[in-house]
């Protein structure tokens, strides 16, 4: 019976030493991911048109003035207009202001749409089993940049009368357009699930699908082009399909927050639903999952998520492709690690995409010019593919 | 022809031939019958059976098994097999509710499975596929783990009770020494036995699976085939089991069923099972069959092609 104690704490303590060292590879990624992020967010705060040193940004940031000071906070988090909650913006010193209110929501906006386009590419993952799956596999990026083009070209300058309790409000449409982005996005992926539908879906069925709508949408898009009356038009069509965080502010901290939560809350307890459908549909099935509903679920998770980061920065590409693909590199394929893993990476990617495309040409050429983020995220994007078409022999399936 | 009933729109109404011990090498009397596999009633083991099923893909017009009716001896091992292509795999996914029914009814201990919800029925009916896919990174116990699935609800954690039973399972399958092994660091073999172990986390009273034993090698094969006689022997299970191998379903099942074209062509016990006419009829090969201790033994001859003489058994 010796021998069998003996196994018996060896088994132990091998399982001890698997659990720590998944752990540990999933710090790794969180701490890193930190610094990262951390670091980004001291080179965002302290340069730009006004520039300070980065220890007088520190300082402003660290301004206990406004950190604790409850009417700031309630005019970050509610805005100026919001009923009850809402508050001024108080007084508060120049630099304080300047980091406070333009540079530092910058980089929250960064870090939830890190977070969301992170969660998002790893849930489609998983859902079509396709490690090359992104956010935008199911048409959503062609819906949002279909809608986009359409309210910019052809219905710019119309407004929109909403009736209100006295009267009524007129608003811009091109105010909507985040919305209206968003909301096309959601329609084009309900419209691909449509499409694919047939006693049923399937992974490659839902692909198809996505690849059927985004073509079509696509070339509308790019049609729609032609009618636009002025570069400046152009321009901003192009920020907003290539992604863009120039001009964020608190504004889309508001909007971003609010889906943000529930999809992190969400995408984190459904780890083990995403693990269980990665052991195929039929497996899934005989364990008593509900595979089709579960499928539908876990994609709307994932469209909302993309939804809520294309309704602040636009159609940011590769970061809901790599990230979940870097994390895995690092933690596995186990949900329960990648899932958080995405959490941090993503904010970390897009923190740091986000200084260069801020500040990459002020270096590089001296101007104060900003380039989309989605230029960035493709710039660093396409080399890592090669560096992991180099590296692996199998890429693919999960 | 003992046992063989080569009806193609068979009713429930079959007879169903009494299990007859092999290893003590007596023959089973022809003829020696019993109305039906829930008579004897002193053994808690599921009751399972399908009635006049009709089966088949979305795909094509017509149904790979038409009006077929099954039903499985409680806490035996059923086989069912045949050549390529004639259904017995559909049959099983029918069985499984995994392919929906295009009529007929399986019922599980009297319930129609269809009208249970599917956590429930996985908790009473287990299947394992032909071929499964993982994640080469998961650990062995995190695949088993998956097993207690439709025990858990959304936002469970594991308990103990689940834990007790991933670890019966482990032990049961004998993969106690690949508990923290990745799965993609698994031989064939081994990753077949730790999918066993997952499938019999799932605490089932009726396990189906399919072909389980085909490209293993000889040694996993025999473990295969000695969990199922496990489980059978100490847990009361039901299993049906699809087998490609028409002799080691003959050394290893209580029962078999041959099917041909999407029929049942014949039923009962081995010895009755398997003759020459049968393995001509459904298998298309010349075989000679040696009655022995340990079941019939079957030795392959020729193929036959049509036109052939009719063989006399």
């Amino acid at each position: 019976m010796a021998s069998e104690s003996a196994t018996a704490t060896d088994s132990v303590s091998r399982h001890r030493r698997a659990f720590e060292w998944l752990s540990g590879s999933l710090w790794t990624v969180v701490l890193g991911s930190l610094l990262v992020i951390a670091g980004g967010t001291l080179v965002q705060v302290s340069f730009g048109s006004f520039s300070t040193t980065p220890i007088e940004a520190w300082q402003a940031l660290f301004n206990p003035d406004v950190i604790f000071n409850l009417q700031a906070w309630r005019h970050f988090v509610f805005g100026a207009e919001f009923p009850v909650l809402g508050a001024e913006l108080p007084e508060m010193n120049r630099r304080s202001l300047i980091v406070w209110n333009i540079r530092f929501p910058r980089v929250l906006v960064a870090i939830l749409v890190g977070m969301n386009l992170a969660v998002s590419g790893a849930i489609f993952q998983a859902v079509t089993r396709n490690e090359l799956a992104s956010p935008f596999i199911l048409g959503v990026s062609s819906g949002a940049g279909l809608m986009i083009l359409l309210v910019l070209v052809a219905l710019s300058g119309a407004t929109l009368v909403i009736p209100y309790v006295v009267g009524s409000v007129v608003l811009d449409i091109t105010s909507l357009l985040p919305i209206i982005a968003a909301l096309g996005g959601i329609g084009a992926f309900l419209l691909v699930y449509a499409i694919a539908w047939k006693n049923g879906t399937s992974p490659v069925r839902l692909v198809l699908a996505g690849v059927i709508v985004g073509t079509v949408f696509q070339s509308l898009q790019t049609g729609l082009f032609f009618f636009a009356s002025d570069i400046g038009v152009v321009q901003s069509a192009i920020a907003w399909t290539t992604g863009s965080l120039t001009g964020v502010d608190w504004e889309q901290v508001r909007m971003a927050l609010p889906w943000t939560i529930p999809v992190l809350i969400l995408s984190v307890s459904s780890a083990r639903q995403l693990n269980v459908l990665l052991l195929g549909e039929r497996t899934a099935s005989s364990l008593g999952m509900n595979v089709e509903r579960m499928r539908f679920a876990l994609s709307t998770v994932a469209v909302v998520a993309a939804a809520a980061a294309i309704a602040v920065a636009g159609i940011v590409g590769f970061v809901g492709l790599i990230v979940p693909h870097m994390v895995r590199n690092i933690v596995g394929s186990d949900y329960k690690h990648l899932v958080v893993g995405c959490l941090f990476a993503g904010p970390a990617l897009m923190v740091a995409a986000d200084v260069g495309a801020r500040l990459g040409l002020m270096v590089l050429a001296g101007s104060s010019e900003q380039v989309p983020v989605g230029i960035v995220t493709g710039l660093l994007g396409g080399p890592y593919f090669l560096y992991l078409m180099r590296k692996q022999d199998t890429m693919g399936e999960i | 022809m003992p046992g063989e009933t080569p009806e193609p729109d068979g009713g429930v109404s079959q007879t169903i031939t009494k299990p007859a011990s092999r290893e003590n090498g007596d023959s089973p009397a022809d003829g020696e019958s019993t109305d039906d596999g829930h008579a004897d009633s002193e053994t808690a083991a599921s009751e399972f059976r399908g009635e006049d099923l009709v089966v088949g893909y979305p795909s094509s017009e017509q149904p790979v098994i038409d009006g077929a009716s099954i039903e499985v001896a409680p806490g035996e091992v059923t086989a069912l097999v045949g050549p390529n292509g004639s259904g017995k795999s559909t049959l099983l996914k029918g069985l499984a509710d995994q392919l929906a029914l295009d009529s007929g009814v399986v019922r599980l201990d009297g319930t129609d499975i269809h009208d249970m919800e599917t956590k429930e029925l996985a908790r009473k009916l287990g299947l394992l596929s032909q071929e499964n896919v993982a994640p080469d990174s998961i650990t062995v116990e995190q695949l088993v783990e998956h097993g207690r699935y439709p025990h858990r609800g959304f936002f469970d954690g594991l308990t103990d009770a689940d834990r007790a039973e991933i670890d019966r399972a482990i032990e049961l399958a004998g993969v106690e020494h690949l508990r923290e092994r990745e799965v993609g660091q698994l031989s064939g073999g081994q990753k077949q036995l730790v999918w066993i172990a997952m499938v019999l986390a799932q605490d089932t009273d009726v396990l189906l699976l399919d072909e389980p034993t085909t490209f293993l090698d000889l040694h996993h094969q025999l473990e295969v085939m000695e969990i199922v006689r496990t489980l059978r022997d100490d847990s009361d299970m039901t299993v049906v089991v699809v087998l490609h191998d028409i002799q080691q379903a003959a050394r290893h099942a209580d029962r078999m069923v041959a099917l041909k074209d999407g029929e049942i062509r014949a039923r009962g016990p081995p010895e009755a099972v398997i003759t020459e006419r049968l393995l001509a009829d459904v298998f298309e090969i010349d075989a000679a069959v040696e009655r022995t201790p340990r079941g019939p033994r079957i030795e392959p001859l020729h193929p036959r092609h049509e036109g052939d003489p009719d063989k006399q058994s």
